[in-house]
């Protein structure tokens, strides 16, 4: 179940009372197991060749980095937190000015909050049950005249007139002395962090006063937020702290940030920095030479040599701030300070995937970036051996055309995700509105987007109490239930291979009767009863049992698997998506002969409505289109990585277009087309070539739901909700608004009156009060006046008239609900 | 409407004719018809293809599905498919693939024995009727028969297995598209190209160079010995403007006229290998017949009379 390794641990200990005491040692404790990163140096599959894992079972693109815990596959996940020893300013909901830090050593962790409210500042700690003025802790402190005070915070005029309102409410409370402001507080004042190296220049804060502290001139360096002192030559401190780094001298993830606004240094050498590489450049002329990457390619050097060579560095976001990044070498000044190693480095795996994303509107590539984790494809070389929960595979995935240089480092292109269809851009047939996309049948028939959706059931033998456990047995060949056993071999179990419906048996299991009390040995037949388990899959579709596994679960109870296999071609309603965030359902489906066709006898995949393009402004995708095609005509794959044009790593607009002309096509991608239907040239050039294609994993067969009458909630009497419980669909306030707007009335009354929950109550029509009386007492009549009821309690038997006479009316009415 | 007659005859020329390749000129008819032909040559000329798979035994990486999805995509020969019967409409079987004017039936098993991995093609298929078979490539492509193995169907390593048996149906591209015979069908409107000479002789040597160069296709050529442009290639144009946007851009509208005759139409028929190329296109003007026999025959009856009116009396009068 778990992919772990032992801990073993050698303990020594005393044994014996006061006067005998023994040294007993013990080597090789095992006292717990710890799980083992897959791909990591402890884990059997380090450094294996491909061959070697191929024998093992193992896909040798997986990049590992997970763990196995009980079967599962678990990976760790970065949280983000607020920076600590910080401080951070901003504004709270009611507008009032905060500056907090949160001050965290290996002891004790705190937050202090200084808050100005109403001109006055107060210090909010959770020690203390109430704000406390500023005054009385700066009195506390020991700064007992307000003229210390003020030189101690600066004594800028500008700093005096905001500490004044303080200054009034603590003289107001008559707190002058530190004993005064001490007893206030009521609690202790404890000392604070030790201090560190100051060869640099640093000046302690111990040799400075509170005035020094806030000279111009002179800058205050921090280091993971703590105060270690002042420094003149703030850029000649970070020059040389920096050489050190790059020398080695110190951690190569320590940041050295500049702050000239706020007159600091800070020094950070805490975890949770995101940390980049970089060329370091000597007034724009970068250290990596020629000759180092010779030896980088001739396998001489390697990326760390880079790193101890001092050629290349990691900058965190502040330092980021600090430099001047040119993205290529050519456009780098003397100003600029480092050098990007490769501008597509910039995105991770997935935005990588995204071929010209430097063309495309942003929040485009962030959509893409939330659905290529929906898209179907291969998931690993060996995933036919896997037995997921669920699992969707595309059929025949390819490459793309056009790929980026990120695609070929994490593998894509090996186990692609999606197909090239092509598309042409033109308007089809009316089902083609709001992003659906218009798909050839011929296309369809050939396997485009064809997919297989393998499910997981599982079944148990329960072991009981008393003994007794569930039994499996041999199918009824003939007779009863003969039909849904068919699928079952001679051990009861579903076989693989056989085609499997809905409502057919997977497991012919019998439960005892009796599972609690007393112990028994041998149950005859009489004592068990039947519970197959059914297959619930899709109504009307015919699914194929892959794959069955048995094994036994944490409780030692025989455990089986049965993987269901559905391969399903496309339909109206699934939906797709191509690289640019641009997703569609499937509108209709046309015939081949249907389909427009270019002379040269080309017919598009897929037809994709104009529309989509001005607002989305995905030109990424057009270059896409005019790339693929020309990587088609001229058999050469192109390339689209970000911000790839100058590095070579993106084919130019300009050289696509040389290609299609040379290849006979219009350097604009439009291609002469005529109707299919009609025979007759269409009147404008279409945009046509091959775009990538996902498909994504909703399918309406997986959501497509109605009902007439079913389950019911026993509490409410109300139908169910939700497809899994078979529930009732919801006429709503607007659904209901729809029906009124077109006059079905009629409808809506049979709707929400009758087919759900028909609910009657009495009305007393003077004072418009309802009365809630079971219905037997009232007559069946609906909407006719009666007078021989009084509204009583319903243990009581109502009594024929006395009240009801003075008044006028009762009126018996439906009362509406919206599940029907 | 009486006595006017809409006939025309249309007029067939061959340009080029291979096993699978073929080119003709269609002149003296209009779009419509020569759309019809090219949408039944596409989905309404009947063929051969397997439709129904028994797997006996399937130990391959891919599964039962995948493996009777790629046969069913394998062109088999169907010269027989015009006489052949539906399926549907067989009265000697129930359509159940056991008769022999509806079905042909196939066997395949493969196992692999060696340490190499053994490709399973179109090849393995074993026909029961030698006239339908899969199609042959070795010889159209010009390679050596021992290296051209068939269609790849699978690849089994060391152990695996296949086994199954196939029947073979006759269908229409309509259907499902492994029925279809056609690769490419497409027609162009032959276009009608004329430089304007005089216009033409006002542009220097470069101008016109500059001119031939701007069309992507190579339509027009300059020849250097009588300096002038000629049309070397007139099907070859696309239809894509450039040359006209170029003649615009140096000034000289008009330089050339192009224009599609409406009334002649360039065909290129690619077959799958089902079918000649030729036979497709005499089994599509069949199927053609046959439909416009369908409704001519629904015409005797007088819905079909309000159905099609002045058609239905056009087609009886001729």
């Amino acid at each position: 179940y778990r992919y772990s390794a032992p801990i073993k641990v050698d303990v020594e200990y005393i044994q014996g009372s006061h006067d005998q005491k023994t040294r007993v040692e013990k080597k090789g404790v095992v006292i717990g197991r710890m799980p083992i990163m897959l791909r990591s140096c402890s884990c059997t599959l380090y450094g294996k060749t491909e061959s070697e894992l191929a024998k093992l079972g193992e896909c040798p693109l997986d990049p590992g980095g997970y763990f196995i815990i009980k079967g599962n596959e678990k990976v760790l996940l970065m949280q983000e937190q607020l920076s600590k020893n910080r401080i951070i300013i901003d504004m709270d909901k009611k507008g009032n000015l905060n500056a907090s830090v949160t001050s965290s050593s290996e002891r004790i962790k705190s937050k202090t909050i200084i808050q100005m409210e109403n001109q006055k500042i107060y210090l909010m700690l959770n020690q203390f049950v109430k704000k406390i003025p500023i005054m009385v802790v700066m009195k506390a402190m020991g700064m007992e005249s307000d003229q210390e005070v003020v030189q101690m915070v600066g004594r800028d005029p500008r700093y005096a007139a905001l500490l004044m309102p303080s200054i009034e409410d603590c003289a107001k409370e008559g707190i002058h002395k530190q004993e005064q402001a001490l007893a206030y507080l009521e609690t202790k004042v404890f000392c604070v962090v030790p201090l560190f190296c100051y060869c640099l220049g640093v000046e302690g804060l111990e040799v400075l006063s509170g005035e020094e502290l806030h000279t111009p001139y002179s800058f205050l360096v921090l280091f993971n937020g703590n105060i270690l002192g002042k420094h003149r030559k703030p850029q000649h401190f970070a020059a040389a702290m920096r050489k050190l780094r790059r020398a080695g001298k110190i951690g190569e993830f320590v940041s050295v940030f500049v702050n000239e606004k706020q007159h600091c240094v800070y020094i950070a050498s805490d975890g949770g920095r995101v940390c980049r590489p970089l060329v370091i450049a000597d007034k724009g002329i970068s250290r990596v030479k020629e000759h180092h990457m010779l030896e980088l390619k001739a396998g001489v050097r390697t990326f760390d040599d880079f790193l101890s060579d001092g050629l290349i560095e990691y900058l965190d976001v502040n330092e980021e701030n600090n430099s001047l990044i040119a993205l290529y070498e050519e456009e780098a000044t003397t100003e600029t300070t480092h050098i990007e190693i490769e501008p597509l480095t910039l995105l991770g795996v997935i935005a990588g995937l995204i071929p010209y994303p430097h063309h495309n509107q942003s929040p485009r590539n962030t959509y893409q970036c939330a659905m290529g984790k929906q898209a179907m494809g291969n998931i690993a070389y060996n995933q036919l051996h896997r037995m997921d929960s669920l699992l969707y595979l595309l059929v025949y995935p390819q490459r793309p055309l056009l790929t980026t240089k990120t695609i070929e480092l994490v593998g894509y292109d090996k186990l692609g995700a999606g197909q090239n269809a092509t598309v042409a851009v033109m308007s089809y047939s009316g089902y083609d509105i709001e992003d659906a996309i218009v798909m050839n049948k011929a296309s369809l028939d050939r396997g485009f987007g064809r997919c297989i959706h393998m499910k997981r059931y599982c079944a148990v033998n329960q072991k009981y109490d008393n003994n007794t456990q569930d039994r499996i047995l041999r199918p009824n060949r003939d007779g009863f239930d003969s039909g849904p056993m068919r699928v079952l071999d001679d051990d009861g179990l579903a076989a693989p291979g056989e085609i499997i419906r809905r409502n057919d048996i997977l497991i012919n299991k019998q439960v005892p009767i009796v599972t609690r009390g007393q112990f028994k040995s041998a149950l005859n037949d009489s004592e068990f009863k039947s519970v197959p388990q059914r297959y619930d899959g899709p109504q009307g579709e015919s699914c194929v049992v892959d794959k069955v596994a048995l094994c036994s679960d944490k409780h030692n109870n025989l455990c089986f698997k049965f993987l269901i296999r559905h391969t399903r071609r496309p339909e109206v309603g699934d939906k797709f998506s191509s690289r640019h965030g641009q997703k569609g359902v499937c509108g209709t489906i046309v015939q081949q002969e249907d389909f427009p066709f270019s002379e040269r006898g080309i017919c598009p995949d897929l037809i994709m409505n104009p529309h989509g393009f001005p607002s989305r402004m995905t030109v990424g995708k057009m270059i896409e289109l005019l790339g693929g095609k020309s990587g088609v005509s001229c058999g050469r794959f192109h390339y689209g990585s970000a911000f790839g044009e100058p590095g070579g790593h993106a084919d130019k607009v300009e050289a696509i277009s040389e290609t299609l002309v040379r290849m006979g096509f219009s350097y604009d991608g439009k291609d002469f087309i005529y109707s299919g239907i009609t025979g007759c040239p269409l009147q404008a050039y279409i945009f046509m070539g091959p775009i990538y294609y996902q498909k994504l994993k909703h399918m309406v067969l997986d959501k497509m739901h109605a009902r007439g009458s079913g389950p019911r909630v026993s509490l409410t009497r109300q139908p169910t909700e939700g497809k899994a419980r078979n529930g009732g669909l919801r006429v709503g306030e607007m659904e209901r608004d729809c029906l009124i707007a077109y006059g079905a009335s009629m409808l809506l009354y049979e709707r929400l009156m009758i087919s759900s929950d028909p609910f009657e109550v009495q009305v007393f029509t003077a004072c418009a009060s309802l009365i809630n009386l079971p219905s037997r007492y009232f007559p069946l009549h609906v909407n006719k006046p009666f007078y021989d009821v009084i509204p009583t309690l319903p243990s009581q038997k109502p009594n024929i008239p006395t009240l009801t006479k003075l008044f006028s009316h009762w009126w018996t009415v439906r009362i509406l609900s919206v599940f029907i | 409407m009486e006595g006017k007659s809409y006939q025309r005859v249309p007029r067939v020329k061959i340009r080029e004719m291979r096993d699978d390749y073929m080119k003709f000129e269609l002149r003296d008819t209009d779009a419509s018809v020569a759309n019809a032909l090219r949408r039944v040559m596409i989905a309404e000329v009947p063929t051969v293809a397997i439709d129904l798979v028994e797997i006996e035994i399937n130990s391959s990486v891919l599964n039962d599905e995948f493996i009777a999805h790629r046969l069913g995509l394998i062109p088999l020969t169907s010269d027989r498919a015009m006489s052949m019967r539906f399926s549907r409409d067989c009265d000697a079987c129930d359509g159940d693939g056991q008769c022999e004017f509806c079905s042909v039936e196939f066997h395949l098993r493969a196992k692999c024995h060696s340490d190499q991995t053994l490709d399973v093609t179109s090849k393995d298929l074993l026909s029961s009727d030698h006239t339908v078979v899969p199609v042959d490539f070795s010889d159209s492509a010009g390679m050596e028969s021992s290296e051209q193995k068939g269609i790849i169907i699978v690849k089994l390593r060391r152990g695996q297995e296949l086994r199954l048996r196939a029947i073979a149906r006759k269908g229409i591209g309509k259907d499902h598209a492994k029925w279809s015979p056609a690769a490419t069908v497409t027609f162009m409107y032959e276009p009608d190209i004329r430089i304007n000479e005089e216009l033409m002789d006002m542009l220097t040597l470069d101008e016109k160079k500059a001119w031939v160069e701007s069309s992507p296709t190579k339509v027009f050529d300059f020849d250097p010995k009588t300096e002038k442009v000629v049309v070397v290639d007139p099907e070859a144009y696309t239809y894509d403007d450039e040359v006209i946007k170029k003649a615009e851009a140096m000034g000289k509208p008009g330089l050339v006229d192009i224009i599609a005759k409406e009334d002649s139409f360039i065909f290129t028929v690619e077959s799958t290998g089902a079918v000649k190329a030729s036979q497709l296109l005499l089994n599509a003007i069949e199927v053609l017949k046959q439909k416009l026999d369908a409704v001519r025959l629904s015409e005797d009856t007088v819905e079909a009379d309000d159905q099609f009116g002045e058609l239905g009396a056009h087609m009886r009068g001729g």
